[in-house]
C-alpha cells in the first residue's frame, strides 16, 4: 500500500493537474502549487474520499502545506480508526 | 381575550421551508405585514403569547416583546389558541364563548377557545400535551377555516393581499417628499408615501391596476418604475428598479433590476439588474448582479417545487419562481430554475447553466456540485458581517438556532454532497 504522503501527493496532482514528482512536502497548496479557493474545497473532498475519513472543514482548510496535510490526515485516520501506511 | 399563537406541527412547517427553518410561520409576510400581525389585528387580542419550536425559542425571544414558550401564560383568564396557518381575513371565531376546539380535516387543532373554568383541567408542562388535552377534553367542532398550505400560497396571494391591506390601512397621499418631475398613473388616491420617504425625480408610480404604499424612510431613486399593487417596507431603497405588480418588499432592503409578484422578507439585497419573479426571498440574502430566476416553464405547465430534495410537489400554478432561504448569497450571473428551492445559508457560485432545483441549506454550490465548501463557520462569519452592516447583531442564540438547523438539514445536504463527490471523481 502507498504511504500517506504518496497518496496525498497523488490526489493533489490529480486535482491541481500537476506531476506528482514536482510536489514537495514544503510546498504551499496556494502559493507554490497555485490552488485556488474552489480547488482547496475539492482537495479536502478528494482527501476524504481517498482515505475514507471525515475532516472538519475549518481545520482542514487551515492546513497550508503538503507536509502538514500528510500529518493532519494521518492524525485524522488514527482518530477515526482508519489503517494507513506511514 | 388572550391570543396564544402556537406554531404548526413540524410536518406542516416543512411546507414553508426554507423560510420557516428560522422563524415561526406567523412571521412570514403576505401583503403589508406578517401573518401574525394580521391574526392579532383580526382577533383584536388584549395580549399575545407565542409557542415556537424549542430550537428557535431563545433567538425568537430576543426579537419580540411578547412571551415565548412560557407555560405560565396558559393559566388565568380565557384564551384563544390559534394555528398561524389560518388565513386571518377568514377568521370568524368569536373571542368569547364556551370552550371549543376547531379541528381541520385531519383532526388537527386549528384553534382552541378555552374558558377560564376549563383551564385548570388541562394543566401540563408541555404545549403539545396541553393542546392534545384540550382536544380530548373540550367539545370539538369541524372547522372549515381556510389555511395557508405551502410557501408559494403566500406569493400567489400577495397582490390581492396588498390591495386588501391598503384598504385596511386607509391611508393615501404624500406625507414624505416627492421631488419633481414625477409621474403618477391611475388614481392618486391609490398612492401613499409615508413620512420620511423620499421619491427622487424621474420616478413613475403606476397605480392604475393597484395601490402603492411606500413606507417610512424609503428612498426611491431615479428611473424606478413602481407598479401597483406594491408595498415597500420601512427604510428600503429602490435603485432604478423595474418594480412590476404584486411585490412586497420588507424593511431595509436594497432592490434594483426587475421584480415581479415577489416577497422579500427584509434586510436583503438585490441591488443590481436581473429578474426575480414569483419568488419568496428570506432575510440577509444577497443576490449578485444578474441573478435571475425563471418563473414560467417553456411549455406553460404547472410548476413543481422540491421542498425536501426528493419529492416534487405540483404547485398548481404556472407561475412560481424561487424560494430562497435566509443568508443565501448568489454570485453574479446565477440562473435559478423555475420553482427552485435554495436552502438557508447556501452559497451559490454560478455555472452559466440553470442550477439544480434543490440546493440544500448550508450547501456550498461550487463548479456545478454541492460541496461542504468552507464549512458553517465561514457562513456564520459572513452572516455576522452582513448583519453588522445594518446595525444588527449575530448573537449566540442565533448561532445556536442555526446549529440546530444545520443538524436538521444534514441528511438532505449529505445526500447532495455524496452525489457531488461522485461527479467530482468522474471529472
Amino acid at each position: 500500500m502507498a504511504t500517506v504522503e504518496e497518496r496525498v501527493k497523488a490526489v493533489t496532482a490529480r486535482v491541481l493537474k500537476l506531476d506528482p514528482e514536482e510536489i514537495k512536502p514544503e510546498h504551499s497548496f496556494t502559493v507554490d502549487l497555485g490552488a485556488e479557493s474552489v480547488q482547496s474545497v475539492e482537495l479536502v473532498a478528494m482527501f476524504e474520499e481517498e482515505f475514507g475519513i471525515e475532516m472538519d472543514e475549518d481545520a482542514a482548510l487551515s492546513v497550508e502545506t503538503v507536509g502538514k496535510a500528510v500529518e493532519f490526515i494521518a492524525d485524522v485516520c488514527k482518530q477515526q480508526g482508519v489503517d494507513v501506511e506511514q | 381575550m388572550r391570543l396564544i399563537l402556537v406554531d404548526s406541527p413540524d410536518e406542516a412547517r416543512g411546507n414553508f421551508y426554507p423560510l420557516a427553518l428560522s422563524r415561526p410561520l406567523w412571521e412570514l409576510r403576505c401583503g403589508f405585514n406578517s401573518l401574525g400581525e394580521k391574526l392579532i389585528a383580526r382577533i383584536g387580542a388584549d395580549s399575545v403569547a407565542y409557542f415556537v419550536a424549542d430550537y428557535m425559542a431563545d433567538a425568537y425571544r430576543a426579537k419580540v416583546d411578547y412571551p415565548v414558550n412560557d407555560m405560565s401564560v396558559l393559566g388565568g383568564d380565557d384564551l384563544l389558541i390559534v394555528d398561524p396557518r389560518i388565513k386571518a381575513d377568514s377568521f370568524n371565531v368569536a373571542g368569547e364563548g364556551p370552550s371549543e376546539g376547531g379541528l381541520d380535516e385531519q383532526g388537527g387543532i386549528l384553534y382552541a377557545r378555552i374558558a377560564k373554568a376549563d383551564l385548570a383541567g388541562l394543566s401540563t408542562n408541555d404545549i403539545g400535551e396541553f393542546i392534545e388535552a384540550a382536544k380530548a377534553n373540550l367539545p370539538n367542532v369541524e372547522s372549515s377555516l381556510p389555511t395557508w398550505q405551502y410557501i408559494w400560497d403566500l406569493i400567489l396571494a400577495n397582490a390581492g393581499q396588498i390591495t386588501a391591506d391598503f384598504a385596511t390601512a386607509g391611508k393615501s397621499g404624500v406625507e414624505g417628499t416627492v421631488e419633481e418631475p414625477n409621474a403618477v398613473r391611475g388614481n392618486k388616491k391609490d398612492v401613499y408615501i409615508a413620512e420620511g420617504a423620499t421619491v427622487h425625480p424621474m420616478v413613475v408610480l403606476d397605480a392604475e391596476h393597484g395601490p402603492i404604499y411606500i413606507d417610512e424612510g424609503v428612498e426611491v431613486h431615479p428611473f424606478s418604475r413602481i407598479e401597483g399593487p406594491c408595498y415597500i417596507g420601512k427604510g428600503s431603497i429602490l435603485l432604478g428598479a423595474k418594480c412590476r405588480e404584486g411585490n412586497s418588499i420588507g424593511p431595509v432592503c436594497r432592490v434594483g433590476g426587475e421584480l415581479e409578484e415577489s416577497i422579500i422578507q427584509g434586510y436583503s439585497n438585490k441591488y443590481h439588474d436581473g429578474f426575480l419573479g414569483h419568488a419568496y426571498v428570506g432575510e440577509w440574502v444577497n443576490l449578485g448582479a444578474l441573478t435571475t430566476n425563471s418563473d414560467l416553464k417553456n411549455d406553460y405547465s404547472c410548476v413543481s417545487v422540491m421542498l425536501d430534495g426528493r419529492r416534487s410537489i405540483n404547485t398548481g400554478s404556472t407561475k412560481v419562481g424561487s424560494i430562497i432561504g435566509d443568508h443565501v448569497k448568489t454570485s453574479i450571473g446565477t440562473l435559478l430554475n423555475t420553482g427552485s428551492y435554495v436552502g438557508a445559508m447556501a452559497i451559490i457560485m454560478a455555472t452559466g447553466k440553470p442550477l439544480p432545483k434543490f440546493i440544500p441549506s448550508f450547501a456550498w454550490f461550487l463548479e456545478g456540485i454541492v460541496t461542504k465548501g468552507f464549512g458553517k463557520g465561514k457562513l456564520y462569519e459572513t452572516a455576522g458581517t452582513a448583519m453588522g452592516r445594518r446595525n444588527c447583531r449575530w448573537s449566540e442564540a442565533e448561532q445556536a438556532m442555526w446549529d440546530a438547523v444545520f443538524e436538521m438539514t444534514a441528511p438532505m445536504r449529505n445526500r447532495a454532497i455524496k452525489k457531488g463527490r461522485r461527479e467530482m471523481l468522474t471529472r
